[in-house]
């Protein structure tokens, strides 16, 4: 590169970085400073260094362990299960969707749904005295379950995510599916090769990537999960369904704990950067 | 429309904007929806109509959303914004905000409109950091009509007791609502619940709204200080772990153990608390006084009289909703002069008009007879039951109902037993309010 392009491209990407500084710097630097701080709503002008008392407070509270606990396996489960209904949908459906373009459309409209909205909805749909749901159950089996009660909360959520993020999982294998060549697929079958066969041998080795791509970024989403559960249940009798999210908004905003939620906040995002490190390496080596 | 056109409408709305802003010079933060803000809508119409009122001091009113409120206004006092002079506070958050606010003298006339109790719960430090606007207690609703079925048949008398027989060994009689002690409020729900008695017109004899939240155990202390509870004792130990809050807990506990109130009810708040009394499911439920238009428009035959009784006697919790001075405020003298005149009994009785619930002293509340006979059973309620309890206007209250809420819901929905329950809140208790 000469160096007259160096400093055009100096120049052009400035106002970015210095864009993407200011609104991403700041917040960074302060969360850095508030976490290894002593403060409070009274103090926020004044922060004092308490080194990493904060982190060692929030890893020994017992609840930052339950909510990171929880966290960890609604991420896995949701995703786990986002991407194994995307998947079967993805292929089951890739004719359809060649023929119909628009059937992809309506598929995805969960999707579109801003979360906390979703929480809200199943909120009254479950509600067993306003919502459709358990009034039909109860309408035709004399019984409804208790969506939201204690035995039942944890799957109720995990089915709520899963049917409004499988879409997304979708999208993507349908996208990798009709990019697998068509010739692949005729050679196979003037082999004599099966269905069964071809997705298990040729389709889904071909898919792998995506399906690695898809089960990542579900898991950190779902780890991550705050504005549905928060609006459908809170969070939960005993903490039950306190995601590390909630952990940090209530540390925050409800307990004041600025500091500590901070140093959650940092925790979780150590976390998140180790675990795509890992993913992106994991890729890189499966590249061909 | 020309170009022109949409420039001069530019302007003009620019020089509206302008203009509004250049007439209202005090800025009072509100508790936005319902009837409070039409309440307050009211006054504020009628205080800045008054001939001697300066231009620079009319009142201007600014709401947001309801979701995070106090969560929002708590960064707006601490990073010190001047977008209000006056802002909403409530009586359990007045420890929290003291620190970004300043302390008022009201009128004259607070003493003998609102009374002694409802002017403490805008205390903090002995000091009046508000004018107290609305007053939020609760009720004992119940239906009348399953009632007074139930005290008319003498064999469902005899099912009522051997119910209360057999769950809380006592066989215990019905009786009229307003002699309830907290056990018969245990019995009269078991008995009106599907599962218990197959023959109850109701699915579930009441509803416990037990969402971990920190409202909801405002509605459950009625229950323990009936037995004498409290948060501490007068040397400040923290006396939660008592047999008071054991009773308390064990009994709403029997309720959920035996499907007395709905198994979803360990994620109810207050509206789907009420859609389970509306549907007609429920015979009674504790509630905030101001679901009483509510519930009533939806079951007619409802009743209400103050929570059950305990050996230490009946109590309410009580707390309210005031408006107080910003200490950043650009203009502290025009605030001021609004908050005297809102603790007026001019700007209190128009506040009630409008739809609000001041707590007011009988012979305030006397005036308003006709057109709020809601508001004389509020005032009664609150000088004769109402409590706050020690340390419930703290810099941490809202922590302490936050720790309770966790802990306490844990227990009903067995997640955890009833001693880790206590002892985990009790120390959140020390740390909180040391």
């Amino acid at each position: 590169m000469t160096p007259g392009r160096s400093v055009e491209n100096a120049l052009l990407a400035g106002p970015l970085v210095l864009f993407l500084l200011a609104v991403l710097g700041f917040p960074t630097v302060l969360s850095l400073v508030y976490g290894f701080s002593e403060t409070g709503f009274q103090t926020l002008t004044a922060p004092q260094f308490s080194g990493l008392k904060n982190f060692r407070d929030a890893t020994a509270d017992p609840t930052f362990w339950q909510a990171a606990w929880f966290s960890l396996r609604f991420g896995a489960i949701t995703a786990l299960l986002q991407c194994g209904l995307g998947l079967a949908l993805a292929v089951y459906l890739a004719p359809l969707a060649r023929a119909h373009g628009w059937t992809v459309a309506i598929l995805i409209i969960p999707m579109i749904v801003a979360p906390a909205m979703m929480g809200l909805m199943y909120r009254l749909v479950l509600h067993e005295f306003a919502g459709p749901v358990p009034h039909y159950l109860y309408s035709w089996f004399g019984w409804s379950p208790s969506f939201l009660g204690p035995a039942n909360v944890f799957k109720t959520v995990v089915v709520a995510e899963t049917l409004q993020w499988t879409p997304f999982a979708f999208l993507l294998f349908l996208t990798a599916c009709q990019s697998i060549p068509q010739d692949l697929r005729e050679a196979a079958a003037v082999d004599g090769t099966r269905p069964w066969r071809l997705f298990w041998k040729i389709e889904l080795p071909l898919m792998m990537p995506t399906v690695f791509v898809a089960l990542f970024i579900r898991f950190i989403d779902g780890f991550r999960v705050f504005d549905n559960i928060y609006t459908l249940v809170g969070a939960g009798p005993g903490g039950s369904t306190t995601s590390i999210s909630i952990y940090i908004y209530e540390s925050f905003l409800r307990r004041g704990e600025i500091g500590k939620a901070l140093a959650a906040a940092i925790l979780l995002f150590a976390t998140a950067f180790v675990l795509l490190s890992v993913a992106q390496r994991l890729l890189r080596g499966r590249a061909p | 429309m020309t170009f022109r056109t949409c420039l001069r409408a530019g302007a003009a709305a620019l020089a509206l904007a302008a203009g509004g802003a250049a007439n209202a010079e005090v800025t009072v933060l509100g508790w936005p929806g319902g009837p409070e803000e039409a309440a307050l809508r009211a006054v504020t119409e009628l205080y800045n109509a008054k001939a001697d009122l300066a231009e620079e001091n009319k009142v201007e009113l600014l709401f947001t959303s309801r979701d995070g409120f106090f969560d929002k206004l708590q960064v707006d006092l601490a990073a010190g914004s001047t977008a209000f002079d006056i802002n909403l506070i409530a009586t359990y958050s007045i420890g929290r905000y003291a620190p970004f606010m300043e302390p008022v003298t009201l009128s004259d006339q607070a003493g003998a409109v609102f009374g002694d109790t409802v002017l403490k719960t805008m205390q903090f430090d002995g000091q009046q950091y508000g004018v107290p606007t609305d007053l939020s207690l609760h009720f004992l609703y119940y239906r009348t009509d399953l009632i007074d079925a139930l005290l008319a048949d003498d064999a469902a008398k005899a099912k009522y007791s051997e119910i209360a027989m057999k769950h809380l060994g006592k066989a215990l009689e019905p009786k009229a609502p307003a002699d309830w002690t907290w056990e018969d409020f245990v019995a009269n729900a078991l008995y009106f619940t599907q599962s218990i008695n197959p023959e109850s017109p109701t699915r579930y004899g009441t509803v416990i709204q037990a969402k971990n939240l920190l409202f909801n155990m405002m509605v459950f202390h009625s229950w323990p200080r009936s037995y004498g509870g409290n948060w501490m004792d007068d040397t400040g130990a923290i006396t939660v772990d008592s047999e008071a809050f054991r009773t308390a807990l064990s009994q709403a506990k029997m309720l959920f153990d035996l499907g007395a109130t709905p198994p979803d009810s360990t994620s109810y708040e207050y509206a789907e608390a009420n859609a389970a009394y509306a549907s007609g499911q429920v015979a009674a439920m504790v509630q905030w006084n101001a679901a009483a238009g509510e519930l009533t428009a939806a079951q007619a035959a409802t009743g209400t009289t103050a929570p059950p009784a305990g050996p230490d006697g009946r109590f309410t919790h009580i707390h309210g909703l005031g408006l107080g001075l910003n200490k950043a405020a650009e203009n502290k003298d025009g605030a001021i002069a609004f908050l005297q005149w809102l603790s007026t009994e001019e700007a209190a009785l128009a506040y009630a008009k409008a739809g609000g619930a001041p707590g007011l002293a009988s012979e305030t509340a006397a005036k308003l007879v006709a057109d709020r006979p809601d508001l004389v059973q509020v005032g009664e309620y609150a000088s004769t039951y109402g409590f706050v309890m020690n340390g419930g206007t703290s810099e941490n209250a809202l922590s302490v109902y936050e720790a309770q809420a966790k802990e306490f819901t844990g227990y009903w929905a067995g997640t955890q037993d009833l001693d880790t329950a206590l002892k985990n809140t009790a120390a959140a208790m020390t740390d909180l309010l040391k």
